[in-house]
């Protein structure tokens, strides 16, 4: 047995016992050489027995002592070599168990878990987290394993990861069980579970035990797997719980349809706790505080609030929950969950289309074109050189006939016709109306999207024939008015009725109606056309564009893809729920305790035995008359 | 010439190699010398130490004494006729009879005598050697007497100066060993002695006795015998270094003790020693006897010198 054997680990059975008889041999030795006294001849002995007194001790009493003492070495080698033998064999199971300890590291284990009331360097009290508990809690789990027990530790988030492979080292166990690091992510139970029961399949007495704050949905605690104890090791519910949270549930933040260049929000706040709480919403683009708002929550209440009118100088927006004077939410006391209290989002780029404008000059349908900003490129062209552009017609996101319509009508594009007639019109005309009024109205299409043509006033109309499937989005007692029409690689929107000779385009009614034709008609709503990039998710995996890889989102917050910025935000709405489940329900049965430890109770035995051993030799020393002999 | 002779080193009696050190040339060297330094000196050269000293037995001297009543058989050669004349009574002259001083040297040879480095046993046969060498030089008759339950026979009285070589050789082989009472073994020297002459008994020893120094030296003296005390010691006597836990045992008897020696131990010996010191002293000084205090390691020349300085040992 070389030396690093001996100190890398306890000592076996064999080695304990090798130890003992070579240490109780020199002790034997030692105490047969310290009864021998120096022996020092004296002229007169008379001399030095007057000198010393009276005999203090009888024979017997001296070798009582010197028993005593024997004895007391011996037990001394008895606890140090205790000390170094593996206590747990005294409880050795003849068959081990395969244990996986699964520990959450979801969001809502970053919880605080109350002040411990530890004053750190600064003088302020420190607080755990659940995860922090958890880890505790593992560690007490792998330092209780019996001698023949083997423990896998993995972590689980929204994925699960094996920190170690099956063993018995306790040091080893320990170390994987501190690497254990908290996670933005959604936890993923069944994910977890199913990667416990792949790795337990075919070992002896399979063994979950899941270390966690129980914040797991219905559906997700429907199925246990079969054949393997799941026990619960909750973390979270100890000791009096002072504050709930209040979380960020919902942040997003979109370009106004009819004016791109502004800016909405709206964020959803929910109070998880039992007491209300007042917050102030701030929300800051890049840099720069935008907007500030309080926001009283009463128990359990959930609120959404909106922002109309953003001054997002910055693509990137940021909601922040704070005290009510302005501090961050967990530096209040109240707030247990501080992941939450912060909520991304991503302002979308002003979106660049291109218009053919074809017709003689229009001053309102240039106005109305201009009122869309620089996000709108518009061609013109009259409509001999419009003809001979025919081919180019798919190239623009819409093209707008004014007053023309060439023929033959499209059977590729995008188009908006303004009183459309004529040979070239797609729509057949059957006739006229004078001073329609419009009276029936598709709210819930797109094209009627904000529209408000109530009273609008028109002098005449034409009486357009409808196809099978074309829409008549507004109309006048059966006359359509706004047609839409979807065919496959072809939409297209029209007015029966001269703008010119009605007062729409004094309306802003007109403008919307350019801007909702010029959203609808490539294939997108008005919201898409100016939708923000894809609101992703931590634990998910999302290809923000089609032309950029899938990336995968860790963390909350903002995310390089390519050429473009997304934001991230937690995962699931229950990570934000920080009420620790005491008890754990799986597959309709309530999840039993971990065993407790195979050394029982709470004293370390190693450390209690060499405390024992440095007693009795300090005993030892006060008591027994050593002194250097010379 | 007897330096002369004593250029080499004195042969052992039991032939043995010689020992260096306690008898040998330079030994002998330093002690002529020290005659000669004892010589010069002014009580020498007023002949306090001739052996034709006055001794106190009335007999066939030449220096009047007193009268005694004639008896029957009295020498009429010292019949007081002046006297008779005088008062019409015979009267016999008596004289202090002149005789030489017997000088009886008994040295301690017990195991105790054995301890030091050198032995207190070496110091205490150089400074007889030296005593019984003053006293042959001076025309006494010198016997030395070990003192000793192992101790050799006693070295019969001798006379001259020729003398000295047996007695070194004598000397020499005395070994430390066995127990002593000092009353018993002064018992025995005396009960030894075929005539109960006057003379001087030096008795050179550490005077360790359970049953004290008293009864010894109050013998002597009983036995008309004048005394002189000299007591050696050897230096780890005088100031031990033993401490700690120790087995304590006693050279001449055996005896052993467990014992834990402490400072304060330590400090309790040393008042005991010189308690017994101080108590040999007192008791000399109180009867007139002379006392010396010697230590193991000094030369016997300094000794024996510090000794005649210090009057009392010669009269």
């Amino acid at each position: 047995m070389g030396l690093g054997r001996l100190l890398s680990g306890p000592l076996s059975a064999s080695a304990v016992l090798v130890a003992t008889a070579i240490g109780a041999a020199v002790i034997g030795v030692l105490y047969l050489v310290r009864l021998r006294r120096r022996r020092v001849v004296v002229s007169f002995a008379p001399l030095w027995l007057d000198a010393a007194g009276p005999r203090r001790t009888t024979t017997w009493a001296r070798r009582l002592r010197d028993l005593l003492s024997f004895l007391l070495a011996t037990a001394l080698l008895a606890l140090v070599v205790a000390a170094t033998m593996d206590t747990r064999a005294s409880t050795a199971d003849a068959d081990g168990r395969s244990l996986v300890v699964l520990i959450d590291r979801s969001a809502s284990m970053s919880a605080r878990v109350g002040a411990t009331g530890v004053v750190g360097k600064v003088g302020k009290a420190r607080s755990t987290s659940r995860l922090d508990a958890a880890k505790a809690r593992a560690t007490a789990i792998v330092d209780g394993l019996g001698p023949a027990d083997r423990a896998l530790v993995a972590s689980f988030a929204a994925d699960t990861v094996a920190e170690i492979g099956f063993e018995s080292d306790g040091g080893r166990l320990r170390r994987a069980v501190a690497a254990v690091a908290p996670s933005e992510e959604p936890g993923d139970l069944p994910r977890a579970l199913t990667f416990a029961s792949a790795v337990l399949r075919g070992r002896p007495r399979p063994t979950v035990v899941l270390v966690s704050d129980g914040a797991f949905t219905e559906e997700a605690r429907r199925a246990i797997p079969a054949g393997i104890d799941v026990r619960y090791a909750g973390v979270g519910q100890t000791g009096r719980r002072e504050g709930g949270n209040v979380g960020i549930i919902s942040f997003a933040a979109r370009r106004v349809p009819a004016d791109p260049s502004a800016v909405e929000a709206a964020v959803v706040a929910q109070n998880f706790g039992t007491r209300p709480a007042a917050v102030a919403l701030e929300i800051s683009a890049g840099a720069a505080t935008v907007e500030r708002v309080r926001l009283e929550l009463g128990p359990g209440e959930r609120r959404r609030h909106q922002l109309p009118n953003v001054f997002a100088a910055d693509a990137r927006l940021q909601a922040r929950l704070l005290t009510a004077d302005g501090k961050p939410l967990a530096d209040g006391g109240d707030d247990e969950l501080a992941l939450d209290d912060t909520a991304f989002a991503v302002v979308p780029l002003l979106p660049r289309r291109r218009v053919l404008r074809v017709g003689g000059p229009n001053l309102y349908l240039d106005g109305a074109l201009l009122s869309l900003g620089n996000t709108v490129t518009v061609d013109r062209l009259a409509p001999a050189a419009a003809e001979a552009q025919r081919a180019r017609w798919p190239d623009y996101d819409l093209v707008i006939f004014d007053g023309v319509a060439p023929g033959p009508p499209p059977t590729q594009g995008r188009f908006l016709y303004l009183d459309a007639h004529g040979a070239g019109s797609p729509f057949a005309e059957r006739g006229a109306v004078r001073d329609p009024v419009i009276g029936d109205v598709r709210r819930d299409h797109p094209l009627a999207r904000q529209l408000d043509l109530s009273d609008v006033n028109i002098s005449a109309a034409r009486r357009l024939a409808l196809a099978p499937g074309d829409v008549a989005v507004a109309g006048s007692f059966g006359v359509p008015l706004v047609i839409a029409r979807e065919r496959p690689g072809l939409r297209v929107a029209a007015t029966s009725f001269d703008p010119r000779k009605s007062d729409l385009p004094m309306r802003p009614a007109f403008p919307l109606l350019i801007a909702n034709a010029l959203a609808w008609a490539p294939g997108r709503s008005a919201d898409a056309a100016i939708d923000a990039p894809p609101a992703l998710l931590t634990g998910a995996s999302a290809r923000p564009r089609d032309d950029l890889p899938e990336i995968a989102i860790a963390h909350a917050g903002f995310h390089q893809a390519g050429d473009m910025i997304v934001a991230a935000n937690l995962g699931d709405v229950r990570e934000s729920d920080t009420t620790p489940a005491a008890e754990l329900d799986l597959g309709g049965h309530r999840l039993a305790p971990p065993d407790p430890p195979a050394w029982r109770g709470r004293v370390h035995l190693p450390t209690l035995a060499l405390w024992l051993a440095l007693a009795l030799l300090l005993v030892e020393c006060v008591t027994y008359h050593r002194r250097w002999t010379t | 010439m007897a330096g002369a002779r004593a250029a080499e080193t004195v042969p052992r009696p039991d032939g043995a190699p010689p020992r260096a050190g306690r008898f040998d040339e330079r030994f002998l060297r330093r002690l002529e010398s020290l005659v000669l330094t004892i010589r010069r000196s002014a009580r020498m050269s007023a002949g306090l130490l001739r052996a034709n000293r006055a001794s106190k037995r009335v007999g066939a001297g030449l220096e009047f004494a007193d009268h005694r009543d004639y008896a029957a058989g009295d020498d009429l050669r010292y019949l007081d006729w002046n006297l008779y004349g005088r008062l019409g009574r015979l009267a016999l002259r008596l004289f202090q009879e002149e005789e030489d001083l017997l000088v009886e040297v008994l040295v301690d040879a017990s195991a105790s005598m054995g301890v030091g480095n050198p032995p207190k046993l070496d110091l205490a046969l150089q400074i007889g050697a030296a005593l019984a060498y003053v006293g042959l030089a001076n025309l006494d008759r010198v016997a030395l007497s070990p003192l000793g339950d192992d101790a050799a026979p006693a070295l019969p009285p001798a006379r001259g100066k020729g003398a000295i070589l047996p007695i070194l050789r004598f000397l020499d082989g005395v070994r430390a060993g066995g127990r002593v009472g000092l009353a018993a073994a002064v018992r025995a020297f005396l009960s030894r002695r075929r005539r109960r002459r006057r003379g001087l008994a030096i008795v050179i020893s550490d005077f360790y006795d359970p049953a004290g120094h008293r009864a010894a030296l109050d013998l002597l003296r009983h036995h008309r015998l004048e005394v002189v005390a000299i007591q050696v010691s050897a230096p780890q006597e005088l100031a031990p270094e033993v401490h700690g836990d120790v087995e304590l045992r006693d050279i001449e008897t055996g005896e052993s003790r467990e014992l834990t020696v402490s400072p304060s131990v330590l400090a309790a010996y040393r008042r005991r020693h010189q308690t017994l010191l101080r108590d040999l002293e007192g008791y000399c000084r109180e009867r007139a006897i002379p006392c010396y205090t010697v230590v193991s390691d000094q030369p016997f020349d300094a000794a024996v010198l510090r000794m005649f300085r210090a009057g009392g040992l010669l009269r």
